[in-house]
């Protein structure tokens, strides 16, 4: 059923807070995620030339690096995780002529059946985030499942029940948690470091949050004028000797 | 967005099929139809079997096509469902048509009254289709107000050049409906450029900063790329057209699509080799119309490229 599923009171909306601030850019998220996936609910995510000059596959985290000129006080280099945000109102859910990709009900969490999927594409031509990619080899459309066979696996210990891509983040970068309890870490996270929704201008309402990066704290010292120094022989030496101390 | 020529050919044949059969039923409805018995059903059977060849051409592009059958089920949100099932649900209102005709006459009121319905399933089904584009937000080029008629206009255009030629070469060619075509050529060009007008106007839906959430830190601009070949967002929704081409494939499109076939169908009306030209309209008509629908593609952006520092 692709309509939209009714809130249930209470439900979870289960998504992940990416902190802009901490994260290095090292890709461990993406390439974690396509590890656990290519063995996971969509196994597999093809690769075609790896190591060739064209490389080429499916992979559901992409991670971009932007530069801001900081509106004049000061730029910033921003490493930037690109996923599914598993949003509120998603279209890629009710365009689909099949009822193949859906929106859970209990946990928000966005999937498609690949069983009942036909490859007609539209999903991903709704999805402003860019976050659906098509298998050719099948001929179904994958996406980012949250790893929703971690985090309700049994047989995983209960550290271990989160989306790969967090799990494995050696900046803890990545959050995961229940973002419609406004009393969970993450959502206190979100509220106290003013995460802020990609896009809000079209609609989508992303459960995802980004974490803008932290504003300088430590004020850096100006940088030193050059004393004021006379003219002449001796001056020159005295500044050569001031160099030489200065080491 | 990369041009699909399934899609295009979905697009452009459908627009032919169900503008034909729209006009044999308005004018069926009009007594304005020559009153041979063979009339109708042909030009139904030729409606049908070009808009047919457009709904299976449409299914190439599918990955799963032998899964189609599934898409009629999800039409109370979806307008690729919804397109799937109109496109069959005019089918038996057409056939009936076409049997009313042949068994009642052409004067009868069941046939009538079937044609018009027909005729509003056809032009349905169209606005389906168009719709599936004109309800995609995160293309600024299809998710306007110019879309969806945009599409209806085309379809009723390409359907009056069609039903030209089909009379003439059945009973002759018939003033009132080069006269249509000739008119409706005006409208859909008129309509064109109206789109264009309004689509080099418009401010993109969303910036770098706003797809970042960075708006506070300034102007943003891409350092690095995630990867260094193209994968399927850029290969699907990527698709830059150089504007110098997209201006010389425009004044194709209005040359070919529109101005080359008023010509040809105002000089069929005045009787001017009516049996060559009313069916070279067709063909001209029908290439410009792909050029057209090949250029509604390739112009359209997605936010999603903005990632990527594309335009959008």
């Amino acid at each position: 059923m692709t309509s939209l599923p009714q809130p249930l009171p209470g439900a979870k909306k289960l998504g992940l807070v990416i902190d802009l601030d901490t994260c290095v850019g090292c890709h461990a998220c993406a390439v974690n995620c396509k590890e656990w996936n290519t063995g996971g609910h969509y196994a597999p995510l093809y690769d075609r030339a790896p190591y060739g000059a064209e490389p080429d596959g499916i992979w559901f985290n992409r991670i971009h690096s932007y530069e801001t000129d900081g509106g004049g006080c000061g730029g910033h280099t921003v490493n930037f995780p690109r996923s599914c945000l598993h949003c509120e109102e998603p279209q890629c859910v009710t365009v689909c002529p099949t009822g193949a990709s859906y929106k859970r009900a209990e946990d928000g969490i966005v999937l498609v059946n690949t069983d009942i999927c036909i490859g007609c594409k539209l999903c991903s031509w709704a999805c402003p985030y860019g976050a659906r990619e098509f298998d050719d080899d099948v001929g179904v459309m994958k996406k980012c499942t949250l790893c929703i066979d971690r985090i309700y696996n049994t047989e995983l210990p209960e550290a271990e029940r989160e989306p790969a891509c967090v799990a494995t983040c050696p900046s803890r970068a990545r959050h995961f948690g229940d973002l419609g309890d406004p009393e969970s870490a993450v959502s206190k996270l979100v509220a106290e470091r003013g995460g802020v929704d990609l896009m809000p201008e079209l609609g989508y309402r992303p459960t995802n949050k980004y974490l803008p990066p932290r504003r300088a704290q430590i004020p850096t010292k100006p940088v030193e004028a050059p004393r004021a120094t006379g003219n002449g022989l001796g001056s020159a030496l005295l500044t050569l000797v001031d160099k030489v101390l200065s080491r | 967005m990369t041009p699909a020529s399934s899609v295009l050919l979905l697009t452009t044949l459908t627009g032919f099929g169900y503008g034909l059969l729209a006009w044999l039923g308005i004018f069926a409805a009009a007594e304005a139809l020559p009153d041979s018995p063979w009339f109708a059903p042909v030009g139904v059977a030729i409606a049908l079997v070009v808009a047919s060849a457009g709904l299976i051409a449409s299914t190439l592009h599918l990955g799963r096509p032998e899964r189609a059958w599934r898409a009629f089920s999800q039409w109370r949100s979806s307008w690729l469902s919804r397109e799937g099932v109109v496109s069959v649900l005019t089918y038996p209102p057409a056939i009936a048509f076409a049997l009313l005709w042949w068994f009642l006459g052409p004067d009868a009121a069941a046939t009538r009254a079937i044609g018009l319905l027909a005729a509003v399933m056809g032009l349905a089904t169209v606005f389906c289709t168009a719709m599936i584009y004109a309800s995609l937000k995160p293309i600024r080029q299809w998710h306007n107000p110019h879309t969806a008629p945009d599409y209806l206009i085309f379809a009723l255009f390409s359907g009056a050049v069609l039903l030209a030629a089909v009379l003439g070469a059945s009973s002759g060619p018939a003033w009132a409906v080069s006269a249509i075509a000739v008119a409706a050529g005006f409208v859909a060009g008129g309509a064109k450029l109206a789109y264009w007008h309004h689509i080099d106007a418009q401010t993109p839906l969303a910036t770098l900063a706003s797809a970042t959430g960075l708006a506070a830190f300034g102007k943003v601009t891409p350092l690095d790329q995630p990867h260094f070949t193209e994968n399927y967002i850029l290969r699907e929704m990527g698709y830059q057209i150089a504007r110098k081409h997209a201006g010389k494939l425009r004044r194709i499109v209005l040359a070919v699509a529109f101005a080359i076939p008023i010509i040809l169908s105002l000089l069929a009306g005045f009787r001017i080799a009516p049996e060559i030209l009313a069916p070279l309209a067709v063909i001209v008509t029908g290439i410009g119309l792909f050029v057209e629908r090949w250029l509604f593609f390739a112009e359209a952006t997605h936010v999603s490229a903005l990632y990527y520092g594309r335009a959008a």
